[in-house]
This record gives C-alpha cells, structure tokens and sequence, in this order.
C-alpha cells in the first residue's frame, strides 16, 4: 500500500545539474534521510516542505507532486 | 543513516545493556536487594550517563553536518509518535505495579518494578523510533 502522491522529484534534481539528495535537503531545510523518503514515497511532505522543494526546482506543485488516487488504500 | 537513527539505536543498545546488568543481578541474586542494590543501581545509572554521552558524541562526529542540526518534520513526526507510544506503555505498566501491590511485595521490590517500567518505556521509544526511521530509509 503505497502513499497516494507520487513525485518527480528524482528526475527533477538530475535536470538541475544533478543535484544530490543532499543538496536539496540542505537548500529545504531537512536531512538527506526525510529527503530519500520523500522521493521513495514513503514519506508525505507538509505543505509548506513541498512548496520548498518546488521553489527549488522553480517548478509549480503540481509539477512536482501528483495525486494518484488508485494507490491509496 | 542519520544522526536521529543513530541515537536510536545507541538508546536501545545503551539501555538493554545497563539496565540488562542490573536487573540481571537482581534477580540472578549476585547482588543483594537493600543498600548493595542501591550502589549498583547508581553505578548503572552513571554508566548510563557516561556511555550514552560517548557513543552519542561518537555518532555525531561519524555523521555528515546535515543530520545534526534541529529536528526536520519527518524527525519531530518519529520522535512523536514513539514517545506517544511508549507513554501509552508506561501507563498500562504503571496500573500493572497493583498486581505485585497485591502480592505483597517489598517497597523496594515496587521502586524497581517501577524502574523496570521506566526502561521498557524507554526500550519501546527507541524500538519505535529505528522502526519507523528503517520504514523511510
């Protein structure tokens, strides 16, 4: 049973010059480890950690994460 | 693995392996219940001290400066949980001490049934903790 929001989060690091998991976390606020989970979907961001990581990416939110309603439950 | 998962597991190991002697000699009998007791009682509980304050350095040294800094919202999140969790334990150990009450047990019988709930409490947050952190990871 996987959380019900995907992300691009993976392929949008590797088109900002190949950004590492540290990197981000590091310009967001976190640790490497809460940003592996996110990426791995095993962890849901708060609003505001996921508007960080769009600023980021300088992408909207809906650019980064997608709702995917099948997976949940 | 991060600072926070570190200080997990060395709780875990610290407190199993402190806590372990103590309870250990007590009720193997190599230490008398009483004053004997007691000192050994406040030997653990600096060597608690001392150990975790070692090992906790020691993880902070081995672990890039990322994951030293204040608590992230995945880390608050864990450490919530897992304490909410062992306070639920420690509740239902605390209304479990009315059993040896009953039984008749010594006044110092029940200070280390109570210290013994204090240390499963604690083993079920650290417990909790690496799970959750192994869950992400």
């Amino acid at each position: 049973m996987g959380l019900p929001i995907a992300n691009q989060i993976r392929r949008l690091r590797f088109e900002q010059g190949e950004m590492t998991q540290s990197e981000l976390a590091e310009k967001i606020g976190m640790t490497r480890q809460t940003v592996a989970a996110i990426e791995a979907g095993k962890y849901s961001p708060s609003l505001e950690a996921a508007f960080r990581i769009a600023h980021v990416f300088g992408a909207s939110l809906d650019e980064v994460f997608q709702w995917t309603a099948e997976r949940e439950g | 693995m991060s600072f926070r998962e570190k200080s997990a597991w060395i709780n875990l190991a610290v407190l199993l392996a402190v806590f372990g002697i103590y309870f250990g000699a007590l009720v193997t009998g190599r230490v008398r219940h009483g004053l004997e007791s007691l000192h050994l009682l406040l030997w653990c509980v600096g060597g608690f001290v001392v150990l975790q304050a070692a090992l906790t350095a020691a993880a902070a040294m081995t672990t890039p400066g990322d994951g030293r800094g204040p608590l992230d919202e995945r880390e608050r999140l864990i450490q919530m949980q897992s304490e909410s969790l062992g306070y639920r334990v420690l509740v239902w150990l605390v209304l479990g001490l009315f059993v040896p009450i009953h039984f008749g047990h010594s006044a110092l019988d029940m200070a280390n049934f109570g210290l013994l709930g204090l240390v499963i409490a604690g083993l079920v947050v650290a417990v909790a903790q690496i799970v959750m952190f192994r869950r992400g990871a």
